[in-house]
Formats: C-alpha cells, structure tokens, sequence
C-alpha cells in the first residue's frame, strides 16, 4: 500500500489538467444534492424551532362541527393560563352595490382577543387586531387578505358581507404567524371577531366548522404527559391532538417527499456525472499507456499499477466532492435570506450535518463505481505496449472487479433507499436510471454503427460534408458514446418531467372540467334545499344538480380496536371524514359486495363503505367502524361496498349510513350543479343574496387553485433536472475538448486535401447535429415510458405522449451538442496544415 | 559448458495485423553466455526489437521456448514477467521511457522501490553520480537534454545490479557527441558489474564493441559474427 501511495503521489504532481471535467462533473451532482438536502433539513430545522409560533400555542385541541363543552373547557383551563378559542370554517364574502354583488371564497378564522397566543400578525391598515377590529360606524371590522381584497376591489374602510353579518375592512392581512398548519386551502384568509359572528347565521349546528383551543404551557411542561392525558379524558369524543413538537406535521411530510424526490433527480444528475467521471479517467489513463508500460517492465505487477491508480482516483474524488459541498452548502447560506423569505414556511439555513454526508456517500460512491471499468482493465497494460500501440486493454475486467462494480451499484441503490425512505419511487428511479444508461450504450454503439455503414455506402457519393461527419461519428475514439450517454440521461429526465406535468395538466386543466361540475354548495341548511333545489330546477341553464346531507366524523375505531392501529396513514382515518345517510340506494350507486338496507330500517347502524378504500384498510363485509360526530361515538356495522369516483370531482362519500342513524344529527346539505358556464355567475349572485350562509366553490377555480400548486412542483422538479443537464453539458464540453487535438489533425489533413473551412465546419456541425438528434430521440422514448409508468402506475390517470415538448427535448439536444462542438472548432478551422503536420512526426 | 543466460529454442512470434496475421519471428534458437555482450542488428523491420522483447519478457513467444537465467519466460504469466525483471533485467529504450511525473532520482529508485530495497533512495543517489548527473537529482525528465534522459534511463537499468541488461538502439535519439557518451556508460557498466548485454543498433562502431553479433533478415537469423565485417557462418533457422 505505502509504494503504491508513493508512486500515486507522484503521478499526481502531473497537476488537474486532464481531471477537470472529472472535478465538475463530481462537484455538480454533490452539490446539487447537497443544497436539496440542506434546504429541506434547513425547513425541518425551522419548523422545529418556530413549532410553537406556527401551531399558535404550544399545545391545541381541535374539534370538528362543535366548540368544546362546558366540561372539556374547565379540564383545558384548568390546565393552563392562557387558552384561544379558533374558528376555522369556508364561507362566501360578498361586496359591491345590490344587484351588482361579487363574491369570493374565503377561508374564515374567527378568533378571540387573545389571539396570537405565539407570534405576531402583520397587518397594512392598522398596527393590531384590536384596532382593526374595531367597530365603525355600528359595524364591526375584518381582516382581509390582500388577494381577497385586490379580487373583490375593496380597500380599507370598504364594506363587505359574511352571511348576514356586514363588516368593515379594518386591515390587509400581510402574514398571519400559524398559517402553515392549515393545509391547503380554496380561499384566501378573513380574519374576524368570534362575537362579531353572532347575528352573521354562519356558525350553528350541522355548519362545517372547526374549532381550535390553543395553549401556551410553562417552560419544561411535559408535552407528552398531557397528550396522554388528553387523550384518555376526551377519548371516543372526537379531538385532535397537536402540539409544538410536530406543529405542521402536513408540512413536514410533504417538504420530506419533495426533498426526497428532488434528491432523487439529482441522483440523476450525478449518474451523467458519472459517466463524465469515466471518460475522463479513460483519457488520463490512455495518456499515461508508456507510463504504466515502463512501469510494468521496471517491475510493478498489474494490482500494483491498479492500487497506484485507484489512489489517485480516490484524491480526485474526495477534491470533487469537497468541492460540491462547499457549493451545495455556499450558495443556500449566501441567499440565504431571500430563500427564507421566498418560502410559505420557517426555515432557518444552516451547514446541518446529515445532508452533506448524504451527498458525500452519494459521490464517492458514484465516483468509484464509474472510475472502476476503466481503472480495471489498467491491469491488463502490457509493456510491450512501449513497442506497439496496442496496450492489450480491451475486454471485459477481471471478475473480482466486476463483482466490485455490481457491488457498488448495489450500494448506492441501498444508500437512495435508505436515506429518501421512499423504497418503491428510489428503486423505480435506479432501475429507470440504469435502463435508461444501457440503452443509451446501445444507442450509442446503434449510431456508431450506422454512421459507419452508412459512410461507406454508395448513398453518400457526392455528398462529402455528410459522410465526413458520419465517418467521424462511426470512427473509434468514445465521443459519441460519451455524448449520448450524458446528454441522453440529462434530456431524459428533462423529458420524463416535461411527459409527465404535460398528463397531469391535461388530466386537471383539459379532462377534469369536461366531467365536473360548477359549483360545490355546502353549509345549505335542512330548510333551505327544497328551495335551493327548485331555484335549479327552474334554471334552463343547469344540467344536473345532485344534493346529499352531510355531516363530518372522526373515524376513531375499526373493530372496537383505535383506527389507525388498523388503517397505518391512510388517508381515510387521517383528520375527519365527509359523511351521508340514505334510506334508499342512490341513482347511479353501484354496489360490488352485500346488500343495501331496506327502505325505512331503523335497527342497529349500518354503513356502505367506498370499495376501494375498504380493500386498502383490509376491511370486510361485517367489520365495525366508529365514527365520532358532533362528540359522540356512533358504531355501524359494514354491509356493503360502493363503487366511489373520487376522480371526477363530484360528491362522493366514503361512507354512507342508513338515515335512522343520522338523520336526527345536525347537519347541513352539499350540492353539486352541472350548469353552462355563462349562467355560473348568475348562479353564484342569486345564491348569496337568498341564502347568505350557503357557501359556493367555484369547481375552476379550485381546479386552478390545485394546477398552480402543481405547477410550483413541476417548476422544483424541472429546475433539479437542469442540473442534471449543466452536469451533462460538461461532460459534453468535456468530450469536445478530448477530440479537439484530434480535429485540429483532421482539419489540417482535410485542408491539405482541398477543403474549405465552410466545408470543415459544415462537418463538424453535422457531426455534432447527428450525436445530438440521437441522444434526443432516445430521451424522448424514454421519458415517454417513464411518463407512463408514473401516470399509470402512481397517478392512475390514462396517459397520452405529449409530443411539443418531446420536439423541444429533440431541438435542445441537437443544439446543445452543437454549441458545444462548435466551441472548440475554432482552433482546428484555424490550423496550419504544415505546422499542424510537422509536429506529428 | 556453463547453462546460457538467455536461451531461445524455435521461438517465433506472430501478431495481428489490420489485414492478418504479421510472422514478425519465424523460429529464432539463440544462446547467450554469461558475460557476453551480443550486438543485433539488420535491416528496419527485420524483427531485432521484437527479439529483444522476447528476451526481456516484454513480449510473449507465440511457440517455442525463452528461457532467462534458467527460468522458463514462456510459461509465466504477465506479474510473475514483471516479478522476474525485478533485479534481473535492466531495459535502456531508445525513447528513454522515463515517468514524467517523477525527478531522475525517483524514476532511479523504482526498480529499487519495487524490490522493497530500504536503501533505494541512497543507491540511486550514486547511481547517478556514477553517471554525471548527481546534480540533476531532483530534475524532471522535461527539464533535461536527450542525452540526460538517456543517462538517467541507464542509471535506472543498472541500479538493481541486474545479471542482464538489455538496450535497444540507445543512441537512436542521440546526436554524436552524446551517442557517444552514452556507449561508453553502457560498456562501462557492463564491465563494472558483470552483466551479460543484448543490444539492438544500428551504429556499427556500437556493434563492433560487440562479442557476438547476429544478422537478422525478415525474422530470421541470417548470420552471426564476431564482427559485421564477416559474413554469415553456423547457425541459421
């Protein structure tokens, strides 16, 4: 070991001039996963730290449909100094003159005088809530946040509607301290005095409503002490739990996935890294042939050359992806304030520990497993290769590296799984990755074949610039592999992401529309839908209205045993369920298993549950589910499974029970109505006037509001992919760089011959266009198969190829290879063939 | 009679060509006695340096048998070649081969380094002294004169005390000044240590110095002299 450390260390005094695509491609793809990493730490970090502040306390019991009884307000009080009452409901505000009235759709947070509990919020027309709630003129005032006010044309001091209630605009919401924790809402934010609702007929029984008592706690409080006992005293009375130690645990999931995945596409990237990382270890080794050679017959045995090697291999990486840290976390600490303050939620930007050994694992791993192939075959050097030009290197590595190479893969597929702890997309994603290599291989070597073929054949007389450029391609050298290969698997996945957002758009913005409906009403009052369903039943303009009663519940137990025991994550035993009663079967319900009750049964409770979701759970007919509503525990017994859509938009219930079980619970009505979309906004006025309290959400609009998010993902995912094909471009830069001398040769020969300069460039270019419309084409076939494994198999929508952005994948290659190319053509387009020819003797 | 040194019996070697098999060797059988000094020289092409690998080791015999200090070249694979070069040959090339990346007192050392001589550095040191370079130790390759290199190149052969040395064309890339000089630091190392020298030249005053030399002519042996001036007498394949 320590002779094969000296003679490294002295090979390495060469300096980095041949490792510098190595270094760059290394340093790219670490640093690509190295920043992803960092920031989705630096978030967790935040929302550890600022738990509190977004939760609003530090600790909140939640309630669906009720605010806390009598009793469960003395066992929170008695257990804490401060305490702030919540509600979270959706709602219509309403502005402008009668009979001109607008309205939009705003999530309402009713809060009491001690709000915020934790953290402030900021406000533009006034310096608090109590001077913007204020009352003005008789009227009280309101929050409203800004897109809601730009929407609806108010200002301070303007008048708007909650129901009945009508308020002043006391303030402009700029930030409100705990609005991570909501989730994603339809509306934007009105914020209102709870008393000040009181006359508004918005919130009462069967309304939809969450109410949230927050608690700040002394320091050192044992958080996980109350929880318990929290959930022992207002056990089966259908509360929620949350406290500062997982504030928005939603959050924290979704930024958790999406980190994830980003890494994954940056695996990607470091993959074209890697291919970079091999060809430049090939051309330093092919440059060192006499060295080894005379090595080899001073006396140094083959694992000796290799061990000498693989030590300088081993100096470079760990230079790379030093390197790559240093960027991954220089560039997130130097913005670090514009980052934080672009994101909706905390993060606090640091050089945490975790991702950076993530991404060091990652590269020295990458590095080596790509290193090893050509570092291999070094061994079989010949020093007879000091006489000859042919060094013996060809064919496959000594079985012992082989199984290294298998064994490094292995490791770096265990490492994606283990550190994304998303099995099925990382394993997915390492088999795409390598399929998508081994084709490109075998596109590659398809090219090099046909160019050759082709330049041969009788096609190409007289076309000189063509079978120059094809003879070129086919020749031997590895430029057209290494172009494939890494501009191939960048475009791929830039493909693959381009197939993919193109489906998932057209399944929301195109497909979704054509099916689902214009309005979803919700809140209409028991003595209000046989007049609601006449005012659309007299309407031309409506299509189809479909209503159903509705209440929300708490699944809290299947089989007397706590639901999410038996359901894990699911997102049916997650937070609280929409729920109907029927006496009848619905029109147009299909039943897979059991029967339907009797018209007027009013024995034990029965539930329809939503098939699908029943076999997901692993329920059967017979199985007891308990649903808590409005505080009390109800349990059914399961004695059919209904076919449920959820995809279309339209009511759909996961669970439905027989009317004598709910009907005497409050409730309210939800409707959809199939209307023309020039009568929508007729509609949606007449609605709000007669029946202020009844809430309706535009379908579009909330489709919108769901593409935008979306896109906010495409545009993540699409920017983790450019860095895949930055890495690309310098491989590509790399290749081009390789071949300059040899085209400087070339050109000179060809110049000698009689052949212009236009002549010389139009070959170079066409050589660069046929490597770069290859690598396209491949890319495009891939992404598509990728799009439709991820459409087919995770969205379970219907896939459709999406051919623009296919051409523009295509387009890009040819001009990235080109760019390229050209790069380093000037040289050879500028040689002197005597001096170009004298020299190579 | 004493065993040769270096002994070929019907070796011949064949390699691949773009338009076939090349017969480069067509059956040489060859033996060298301790001591001697053995010239090779012929025409361009004529396969001198491809007997000189075989003898080295450097090459492999397609049939027929090598034989170096007793042992069997033919039947080792590539590490037990380079292992046997170790301390028993010494290669002079025309192009010098020096590792670019390691000063002249390095690139003496290696042979020495790879035996695991503990002194390597030290009999390197005086290698070159011997040589006229001692003050060019901590020089690279790229930073001396052919005729430096080629110094340096004959220090590295020699350091080992090697019981054969083998040089192919060693003034090849020298003017005659330092060609000259360089002759006069092969024999004198072959006189001070005792090695047995194969030399491929073409300079006849180099073949002269010669005990033996052998005419070689499209692979084959065409005659062997005491000096160039005799024609060809004995053995021929």
């Amino acid at each position: 070991m320590t002779l094969a450390w000296t003679i490294a260390r002295r090979e390495l005094r060469g300096g980095l001039a041949g490792f510098r695509i190595f270094l760059a491609c290394l340093a790219l793809g670490v640093a690509a996963i190295a920043g992803v990493g960092l920031v989705r730490a630096s978030i967790e970090q935040g929302l550890v730290e600022q738990g509190a502040i977004l939760l609003g306390g530090d600790a909140q019991l939640e309630f669906t449909y009720r605010f806390a009884t009598p009793e469960e307000r003395a066992w929170i009080d008695a257990r804490t100094a401060r305490v702030s009452e919540v509600v979270d409901f959706r709602s219509m505000v309403r502005a402008g003159p009668a009979g001109q009235e607008d309205s939009a759709l705003t999530q309402v947070k009713a809060v009491d005088d001690l709000y915020p509990l934790v953290g402030q919020v900021e406000l533009d027309g006034a310096p608090d809530l109590a001077q913007a709630f204020a009352p003005k003129d008789g009227l009280p005032g309101g929050v409203l946040d800004k897109a809601l006010a730009d929407r609806l044309l108010l200002s301070v001091g303007d008048r708007f509607n909650l129901g009945t209630q009508q308020f002043h605009v006391g303030a402009l919401l700029v930030r409100e301290p705990d609005s991570a924790t909501g989730g994603f809402s339809f509306g934007p934010r009105t914020l209102v005095r709870t008393s000040d609702l009181a006359n508004s007929g918005l919130i009462g029984p069967g309304t939809l409503y969450e109410t949230q008592y927050r608690l700040t706690l002394p320091p050192g409080a044992d958080l996980q002490a109350l929880e318990d006992s929290a959930e022992a005293n207002f056990k089966d009375k259908g509360m929620r739990w949350a406290d500062a130690r997982r504030a928005a645990p939603g959050v924290e999931n979704f930024v958790d996935r999406m980190g994830s995945f980003l890494v994954l596409v940056g695996l990607a990237g470091l993959a074209v890294g890697g291919i970079g990382v091999s060809a430049a270890v090939r051309a330093y080794l092919e440059g060192k042939t006499a060295t080894i050679a005379t090595l080899k017959t001073l006396g140094a045995t083959g694992p000796l050359i290799f061990r000498i090697y693989l030590m300088q291999v081993a100096v470079l990486a760990a230079f790379g992806i030093a390197l790559g840290l240093m960027l991954g976390v220089g560039v997130p600490v130097l913005f670090s304030g514009p980052i934080e303050s672009a994101l909706p939620f905390p993060a606090d930007i640091a050089p945490y520990p975790q991702p950076l050994i993530e991404a060091a694992f990652y590269g020295f791993v990458t590095a080596f497993l790509f290193a090893l192939w050509p570092l291999a075959r070094v061994e079989r050097v010949r020093a007879a290769a000091l006489y000859r030009g042919d060094a013996g290197t060809r064919g496959w590595p000594a079985a012992r590296h082989l199984v290294a190479i298998i064994a490094l893969a292995g490791l770096l597929i265990g490492g994606a799984v283990w550190f994304s702890g998303l099995w099925k997309i990382a394993l997915g994603s390492a088999g795409g990755i390598l399929a998508a290599l081994l084709v490109l291989a075998l596109a590659a070597s398809g090219l090099r074949r046909a160019a050759r073929a082709l330049a041969r054949s009788r096609i190409m007389q007289g076309r000189t610039g063509l079978r120059l450029a094809l003879a070129s391609v086919g020749g031997p050298g590895p430029e057209a592999r290494s172009v494939v290969l890494s501009l191939g698997l960048g475009l791929s996945v830039l493909a693959a992401v381009g197939q993919i957002d193109a489906n998932l758009r057209a399944a929301i913005d195109r497909d979704l529309p054509a099916r689902a409906p214009s309005f979803f009403f919700i809140d209409i009052q028991p003595d209000q839908i046989d007049r609601f369903r006449q005012r659309m039943q007299d309407d031309p303009a409506v299509s189809e209205t479909e209503s159903a009663p509705m209440l929300r519940g708490v699944i809290t137990q299947i089989n007397g045993r706590p639901a999410k025991e038996v359901a894990g994550e699911h997102w049916v035993v997650r937070g609280d369920r929409g729920l109907s009663y029927a006496d009848e079967l619905p029109e147009g319900t299909k039943l897979t298993a059991g029967e339907w009750w009797p018209k007027g049964y009013a024995g034990e409770p029965q539930i329809s549950f939503a098939a699908e979701e029943a076999e997901e759970i692993g329920l059967k007919l017979g199985d007891t589910i308990t649903v808590n509503v409005l505080g009390r525990d109800l349990t059914a017994r399961i004695t059919s499974f209904r076919e449920v859509d959820f995809s279309n938009a339209g009511m759909g219930f996961v669970m439905v029970m027989d009317a004598a079980a709910l009907q005497g619970a409050p409730h309210s009505w939800i409707a959809t109505v199939y209307a023309e979309p020039e009568a929508e906004a007729q509609i949606a006025r007449d609605i709000g006037r007669q029946m202020p309290n009844v809430t309706g959400i535009s379908v579009k609009e909330a489709i919108g509001r769901v593409t935008e998010a979306l896109s906010a993902i495409a545009t993540a995912t699409a920017w983790a992919a450019a860095a895949t094909l930055v890495t690309g471009f310098a491989v590509l830069i790399g290749a081009a760089a390789a071949g300059e001398r040899a085209r400087v040769y070339e050109a000179a020969v060809l110049k000698v011959l009689g052949a212009t300069r236009g002549r010389i460039l139009a070959s170079f270019a066409l050589r660069a266009a046929l490597m770069g419309a290859a690598a396209g084409l491949v890319a495009v076939v891939a992404g598509g198969i990728a799009g439709w494994a991820v459409m087919t198999f995770v969205m379970e929508v219907a896939y459709a190829f999406e051919p623009v952005s296919a051409i523009g994948i295509v387009l890009g290659g040819v001009l990235a290879v080109m760019l390229a190319g050209l790069l380093f053509a000037l040289r050879p387009l500028a040689a002197r063939p005597a001096q170009v020819l004298r020299s190579a003797e | 009679m004493t065993d040769p040194v270096l002994a070929l019996s019907e070796a011949r070697l064949t390699l691949a060509g773009n338009a076939g098999p090349v017969e480069i060797l067509r059956g040489i059988t060859l033996n060298v006695a301790r001591g001697e000094t053995l010239g090779l020289i012929g025409p361009s092409g004529s396969g001198k340096s491809s007997l000189l690998m075989l003898l080295g080791g450097l090459e492999r015999a397609t049939s027929g048998r090598v034989t170096a200090l007793g042992q069997d070249l033919t039947a080792m694979d590539e590490d037990a070649l380079a292992r046997f070069r170790r301390g028993n040959m010494g290669v002079v090339f025309q192009s010098f081969h020096l590792i670019p990346t390691m000063t002249a007192l390095e690139n003496v050392a290696v042979p020495l380094e790879l035996m695991g001589a503990a002194d390597a550095f030290a009999r390197a040191a005086a290698e070159l002294d011997a040589v006229g370079l001692g003050a060019r130790k901590d020089h690279y390759p790229a930073q001396m004169s052919g005729g430096e290199q080629q110094r340096v190149a004959l220090a590295r052969a020699a350091v080992p005390r090697p019981a054969i040395l083998l040089a192919d064309e060693p003034t090849g890339n020298l003017d005659g000044v330092n060609g000259t000089a360089i002759m006069e630091l092969l024999f004198g190392l072959r006189d001070r240590h005792g090695a047995t020298l194969v030399l491929v030249t073409h300079a006849p005053e180099l073949a002269d110095r010669c005990d033996r030399v052998i005419r070689l002519r499209d692979g084959m042996v065409e005659g062997e002299t005491g000096s160039i001036a005799r024609p060809a007498a004995g053995m021929q394949a």
